[in-house]
């Protein structure tokens, strides 16, 4: 194949070899030339993915001092910690593709702050009881498991790599979550009840995560974009069948409700009929207003403003080390 | 249980408060630190201190046949040994709403504590009671670690800008006030080095001294008061309201359904 | 301002256990390099055993354009620099052998 001198081409040919180079599923890296739309794609998801990581910290974390044994203090801990490192992991990534916007992670999280950058609806959503600690980390983290896996084949180099990194730690998570609930599952009747009502609570947030089915239900989808470029494969509703599939009959096994009187599978259709969630409420919730929204992301402000001075203070002891060495 | 238990008894339980009051400070931090690159290496700092805990405990779960989560998780405040320095907030405000938490103080009180840890344990290594060598010496191998990352922070912010200096300075204050409540080994301390359970309380405090004082030196800081206890001995049972609404935060859920056998 | 000093980017390598070579793992932003070590083993190798770990501040990499990933390419045309380019030794041997058996060749 012969050389291609970047600076030779025009933008046109430029688009076609990276469209080529996506279509041979080569992996696009940092430093490559890339269409505007495809950065602004990248970007979108993998800041609010980050994001959602680093906010979905949270709701959990209101369980870390108070899990009920100092095993689960330590496993609870251990997967609050690997949320934050994901979160590292992403807005590393991220980071990057900003760069030759001049912004860094600053900017980032001044924008999660002034609710620029989305995250996740289930990271708005209250967590009153430490049933919604198991239910987080069984299901929220199953369902995250599926998108995330979906995404390992992403035609973004190093977000995969990220992705692959994150879904090696995952594994952990399901464990996890999976112990939590069939502790409280084969408790007392007060356990039991404790977890009936934060699935109750759960379930159509869970619904709502993998994203409306159609454009029409919320009027935007960057999803077809995405799916050229190759950096995802399947659909919300593909994901929201397989979620469906992997989850119902074990929810059903330990007894619980789902709160859908009409879920079935269609044997006929081969997929799984449920009552649609309220898609003007999810979009509500996203944008920043859901009810755990602007306590979530004043907690996780407040304690950046308050240690910025430490922030300042690093910067400047780098400078005296440096002008010492030279 | 015999003279000697019982003063066992009373060594892990200071051993075993100590670092779990503390890794349960550490735990509250958890998404909150100055930088999300440090969140992730500071709980880990706070599961390793949690998981020393349950060394200890498990120890007094054999010689006082009662299970770890309910030595930890369900005892009256007074009946627990910790130092107060340790039981003290990080700051005002709680873990969920508005937290003003200090990284200064958090900073110091960490290193502080575990240059203590450090002598503890190589006094521990060499107890008459087995169990304790046999544990301290796995303790052992994850401080150096834990001391590396603390004395980083502390060299960084000790020679920073003006503002950092001045809170640090503040801190280390505010922490000597109370670190005799760490050095102390309590009412029972005579007769836990006599039955050489661990080093004279003296010995520990003079060697942790020496330790500060070449920090110190480093930093270009002095110190002329010997550590106080101001608040208070934790070693005799004394504590303060810090101490109560930890415990009734982390017993919480444990304490919540009496009928629950499992969690 | 403190803030692009704060956030400079760190390269991690680790190895993971002896016998292994140094790979690369991740990045991470930290404001010098003793705090991109600290932070480093906890942010990369909390689960993995690790035998040794270099950060490396991205600005002192000379890193690789596009163009020359993309044309960093060769000819498949250098046997000789590989055992697959001398397969015809055996045959050369048996040779040799051969011609033993038969008296040809004094030793």
């Amino acid at each position: 194949m012969e050389v291609i001198h970047y600076r030779e081409l025009t933008d046109e040919e430029k688009y076609e070899h990276f469209m080529e180079r996506i279509e041979n599923d080569e992996k696009i890296e940092a430093g490559d030339w890339m269409p505007d739309e495809y950065r602004k794609a990248l970007i979108k998801l993998i800041s609010s993915h980050g994001a959602s990581e680093i906010m979905g910290a949270l709701p959990e974390k209101e369980w870390v001092p108070k899990a009920p044994t100092i095993d689960r203090k330590l496993s609870i801990m251990a997967k609050v910690q690997d949320e934050m490192g994901h979160g590292q992991l992403l807005l590393r990534v991220a980071e990057d593709l900003l760069k030759p916007m001049g912004k860094n992670r600053e900017d980032l999280l001044q924008d999660l702050f002034s609710k620029k950058l989305k995250f996740h609806n289930v990271f708005h959503m209250p967590s009153p009881t430490w049933a919604d600690a198991a239910i987080i980390a069984w299901l929220v983290d199953g369902a995250a498991i599926l998108t995330q896996t979906m995404l390992l084949k992403t035609s973004y180099g190093p977000y995969g790599r990220a992705l692959k990194r994150i879904c090696q730690e995952e594994s952990f998570h399901a464990k996890h979550g999976e112990s939590l609930v069939l502790a409280l599952a084969s408790g007392t009747e007060k356990q039991k009840q404790m977890l009936q009502e934060s699935l109750n609570r759960w379930w159509e947030p869970l619904l709502m995560f993998f994203g409306p089915k159609s454009t029409k239900d919320i009027g935007h989808s960057s999803v077809d974009i995405n799916m050229k470029y190759k950096i995802r494969f399947k659909t919300n509703e593909e994901l929201r069948q397989e979620f469906l599939t992997k989850y119902v009959e074990k929810i059903q096994l330990l007894g619980l409700t789902i709160p859908d009187e009409t879920i079935c599978f269609d044997e006929e259709k081969q997929e799984w009929i449920y009552q649609q969630p309220d898609w003007k409420k999810f979009k509500q919730v996203v944008s920043g207003n859901g009810p755990r929204s602007d306590a979530r992301i004043s907690l996780r402000r407040d304690s950046y403003d308050e240690s910025e001075w430490v922030r300042e203070a690093l910067s400047d002891y780098k400078n005296k080390n440096q002008s010492l060495v030279g | 249980m015999s003279h000697y238990e019982t003063i066992v008894r009373e060594l892990l339980y200071q051993l075993a408060d100590d670092n779990f009051i503390h890794s349960y400070r550490g735990s509250e931090w958890l998404g909150l630190a100055p930088h999300i690159e440090e969140d992730v290496a500071f709980s880990s700092i706070s599961q390793d201190t949690m998981g020393h805990a349950s060394i200890y405990y498990q120890l007094l779960e054999k010689l006082l046949e009662v299970p770890v989560d309910e030595i930890s998780h369900n005892r009256k405040p007074e009946e627990f040994r910790n130092a107060i320095l340790l039981e003290e907030v990080n700051g005002p405000g709680d873990y969920l709403n508005s937290p003003k938490y200090d990284w200064a103080f958090t900073v110091v009180r960490h290193l502080f504590f575990n240059i203590f840890k450090d002598i503890r344990l190589q006094s521990l290594n060499q107890s008459s009671y087995e169990p304790l060598v046999h544990a301290a010496r796995k303790i052992q191998t994850e401080q150096y670690y834990h001391l590396m990352h603390w004395k980083t922070w502390f060299y960084q912010l000790m020679s920073s800008t003006e503002e950092a200096r001045s809170r640090m300075e503040q801190a280390i204050y505010r922490v000597w006030r109370d670190f005799g409540g760490v050095l102390t080994l309590g009412k029972y301390g005579g007769e836990m080095s006599d039955l050489k359970l661990i080093a004279p309380e003296a010995q520990l405090k003079e060697e942790w001294l020496n330790q500060i004082q070449q920090l110190f030196s480093e930093v270009d800081f002095t110190i002329k008061d010997d550590p106080g206890m101001e608040k208070g001995n934790g070693r005799n049972g004394e504590h303060t309201s810090d101490l109560v609404d930890a415990l009734n935060v982390l017993s919480e859920v444990y304490i919540s359904d009496e009928e629950a056998v499992g969690w | 301002m403190g803030k692009e000093q704060f956030y400079e980017e760190y390269e991690v390598f680790s190895r993971k256990k002896d016998g292994l070579s140094l790979e690369h793992r991740f990045s991470l932003l930290a404001p010098n390099r003793e705090m991109a070590f600290v932070m480093a083993r906890e942010n990369f190798f909390r689960r993995e055993p690790i035998k040794e770990l270099w950060v490396v501040k991205r600005s002192d990499i000379r890193l690789m354009s596009q163009e020359e990933r993309e044309g960093f390419k060769k000819l498949d045309n250098k046997a000789y620099r590989e055992t697959k380019g001398y397969a015809n030794l055996p045959k050369l041997w048996k040779y040799f052998e051969e011609k033993r058996e038969t008296g040809g060749v004094n030793p």
